[in-house]
């Protein structure tokens, strides 16, 4: 994958977004209000930090379908651990994380040692954390984030919503770490080809699972977020992130085979769903046709600069 | 002579143990039946008489729950298991999930009958598609009350439920009230596509009609707190001025006011059902927000015990009419006291028949 094509396919995301951003605006002005930008941009962090863990997974060429789950039931655990309590944060924050983890390995082990498609594994983990959180709380939450807590989901610090900070530098670092470390050489090298990678000397196995600790590690840290900016548990939670997740980073360019995608460009991707979820919400159509033009822009763009990277590479 | 009479101060003794021993057994359930939210409850009851030959206890009770992830529901199923396990002549009471899958559903209601369960409670994930399932239930002997959500035709036994149009009208002419005639509302739905929320938003605009009125938007929510809060937050950036806001569901007006609060725009009249979490916000924010005002309508999750006792009536042999209509509560800043449960989660729906304790269990 040469510099340029590289350039070109986190550019082409970019120009999605501006694009979006000044015709919504000119559709709807309250779109240009610096207010309702910061809030697209608190709201997007939710998505954005699973986003980032989802390019991890797609990066080695798999895919992790399980965070939605673990958004559910980090909200059910972290709340009914928490009970609104300030002195209860750090153990439900490092239970979530602790749990995140452990699924993550699960899921890696599954994928790799048993050999169980990605799409599948996921899925069934998925299910399974659902089904955990439903029993956990027999259908009936209980709990509530702690008023400290909310404040990194829901609280902003000079004007700028905390959540988006929070999202932001979790993404840069996972960016940076995937560019500029043999860790991210790893990660691509796996996704072009397994086979090749592990004869260059890249140690497969743990490249793949420690894709996948990341990836529930960070849908658990967005679940974190989320639950500071609701404030109460719900058992639906997650369910809106199930693909979403994997339409913000296609968006922003990362293929679904491996090997190719950029984290930077996955925010891209991330503004860009959320941007037009709010812009879909503000103007006056229904439910229907809020759907039917998601999907539709959504894979228009797609369409659209994968051809403009084609042509110009 | 002692003999005779010993013999008449025994039987008298017989008669006063007797009437003693029929008022102790009786009065607990006359007592028990007085206190019942339940029987207090205003019903009214039409569409036919209905009534089948008795069939011996004890009875096999099944229930096809369409979905089993929020709190209603799990309420609903609570007071459903506490009131079989009153009812001596529930021998089994068989409760199956459908996850939302209305295929599975109707799998469900299939699989029960095949059970030859004597009656098959049901809340429906669609009202069309668990007809036929329901029809050859009804005409396999099987006594089928669908409840809570509304099941087209009347291939089935008996229904009960609330009626979702005449909340719609109740709830939208209190906001109408509330607003003096006259403000920019907006309206959250559920589902998207849900039959309970547009016949409730149908009547609510008939109450509307009229007035000055204007409603800004319509937006579904899925009736989850956090849509509620997104869609809101997007709302308040696109109209500078919100006076009210239209719902049937109190979660979904307990998210989009915190979506008002996190703006810093005032709080404002707002409509939804008995869901806790609403009623401990406006207790919380009363003072502080002149505005704020509430005129919520019950969805009772106590509709399940309704539905029991109907079947037990039908199998029992007695006379009941088809359709019993619950009147819900209205819940205003008037009465909300008597129903918030400040010691309790959000989660519970206030007007239930379970006690603290009982609710306490099911939310832990």
């Amino acid at each position: 994958m040469t510099a340029a094509t590289a350039l070109n396919r986190i550019g082409a995301v970019w120009f999605a977004v501006v694009a979006l951003f000044v015709i919504s605006g000119l559709i709807s002005p309250a779109m240009f209000q610096f207010s309702q930008v910061l809030n697209v941009l608190q709201v997007a962090a939710f998505l954005g930090v699973l986003a980032t863990g989802q390019t991890l997974a797609l990066l080695i060429g798999g895919i992790d379908l399980s965070q939605a789950g673990m958004v559910t039931l980090v909200n059910i655990v972290s709340t009914s651990l928490m009970l609104g309590a300030n002195g209860n944060i750090a153990e439900a924050v490092l239970v979530s994380l602790a749990m995140a983890a452990l699924i993550g390995l699960l899921n890696g082990f599954v994928i790799v040692v048993l050999k169980v498609t990605p799409l599948i594994a996921t899925l069934a983990m998925n299910s399974i954390l659902f089904g955990a959180a439903l029993v956990y709380t027999g259908g009936a939450p209980h709990g509530e984030a702690a008023p400290d807590f909310e404040w990194i989901g829901a609280g902003n610090l000079f004007g700028v919503p905390v959540s988006m900070i929070f999202w932001l530098a979790i993404a840069l670092v996972v960016a940076w770490a995937s560019r500029k470390t043999v860790y991210g050489r790893w990660l691509y090298a796996t996704g072009a080809n397994a086979a090749a990678a592990r004869l260059m000397g890249v140690p497969v196995t743990a490249v793949v699972i420690s894709a996948y600790v990341a990836s529930a590690v960070l849908a658990a840290v967005g679940g974190l977020l989320f639950t500071a900016y609701i404030g109460a548990p719900s058992l639906g939670i997650g369910n809106q992130f199930l693909l979403t997740s994997i339409a913000a980073v296609v968006v922003g360019g990362t293929a679904l085979t491996g090997g190719v995608g950029s984290v930077v460009a996955t925010i891209g991707g991330t503004i860009f769903i959320t941007e037009l979820n709010s812009f879909t919400n503000v103007i006056r159509v229904t439910t229907g046709t809020q759907m039917v033009l998601q999907g539709a822009i959504i894979a228009l763009s797609v369409v659209l600069y994968r051809s403009i990277a084609r042509t110009r590479a | 002579m002692k003999e005779t009479k010993n013999h008449i101060v025994s039987r008298r003794r017989i008669l006063q143990l007797g009437v003693a021993g029929a008022a102790i057994t009786i009065a607990p359930r006359w007592l028990g039946a007085r206190a019942d939210t339940i029987s207090d409850a205003d019903i009214a009851k039409s569409g036919g008489a209905v009534q089948m030959a008795k069939k011996p206890p004890p009875y096999r009770i099944g229930f096809s729950n369409g979905f089993s992830g929020n709190s209603w529901r799990a309420m609903c199923i609570a007071a459903l298991k506490a009131e079989a396990a009153n009812q001596p002549d529930v021998g089994d009471l068989i409760i199956v999930d459908g996850q939302g899958d209305i295929t599975k559903q109707v799998n469900d209601i299939e699989s029960l009958a095949s059970q030859q369960v004597d009656a098959i409670l049901c809340i429906a994930n669609s009202g069309t598609a668990v007809v036929p399932a329901l029809r050859n239930a009804t005409q396999d002997g099987i006594v089928t009350v669908p409840f809570n959500l509304p099941v087209d035709g009347s291939d089935y036994t008996a229904y009960t439920g609330t009626d979702p149009s005449k909340k719609g009208k109740a709830s939208g002419t209190w906001l109408r009230n509330a607003l003096g005639g006259k403000g920019k509302i907006v309206a959250l739905g559920g589902i998207p596509g849900n039959s309970y929320t547009a016949a409730g938003w149908k009547g609510a605009q008939e109450a509307f009609a009229g007035s000055d009125i204007e409603v800004l938007a319509f937006k579904d929510t899925d009736w989850s707190e956090d849509k509620a809060k997104v869609v809101m937050s997007d709302l308040i950036a696109a109209y500078p001025e919100i006076d009210g806001i239209w719902s049937d569901g109190g979660q979904v007006t307990a998210g989009a006011s915190k979506a008002l609060l996190a703006a810093g725009r005032p709080l404002v009249p707002v409509t939804g059902d008995d869901y806790n979490g609403l009623l401990k916000l406006y207790d919380a924010e009363k003072d502080k927000q002149p505005k704020f005002d509430i005129g919520l309508i019950s969805e009772p999750t106590w509709e399940s015990v309704v539905a029991l006792r109907m079947a037990l009536a039908i199998l029992n042999g007695d006379e009941i009419q088809k359709e019993w209509i619950i009147t819900p509560k209205l819940i205003t800043k008037d009465n909300y006291k008597d129903y918030m449960r400040p010691d309790l989660p959000d989660g519970v729906f206030t007007d239930t028949n379970l006690s603290d304790e009982e609710l306490k269990k099911i939310f832990s």
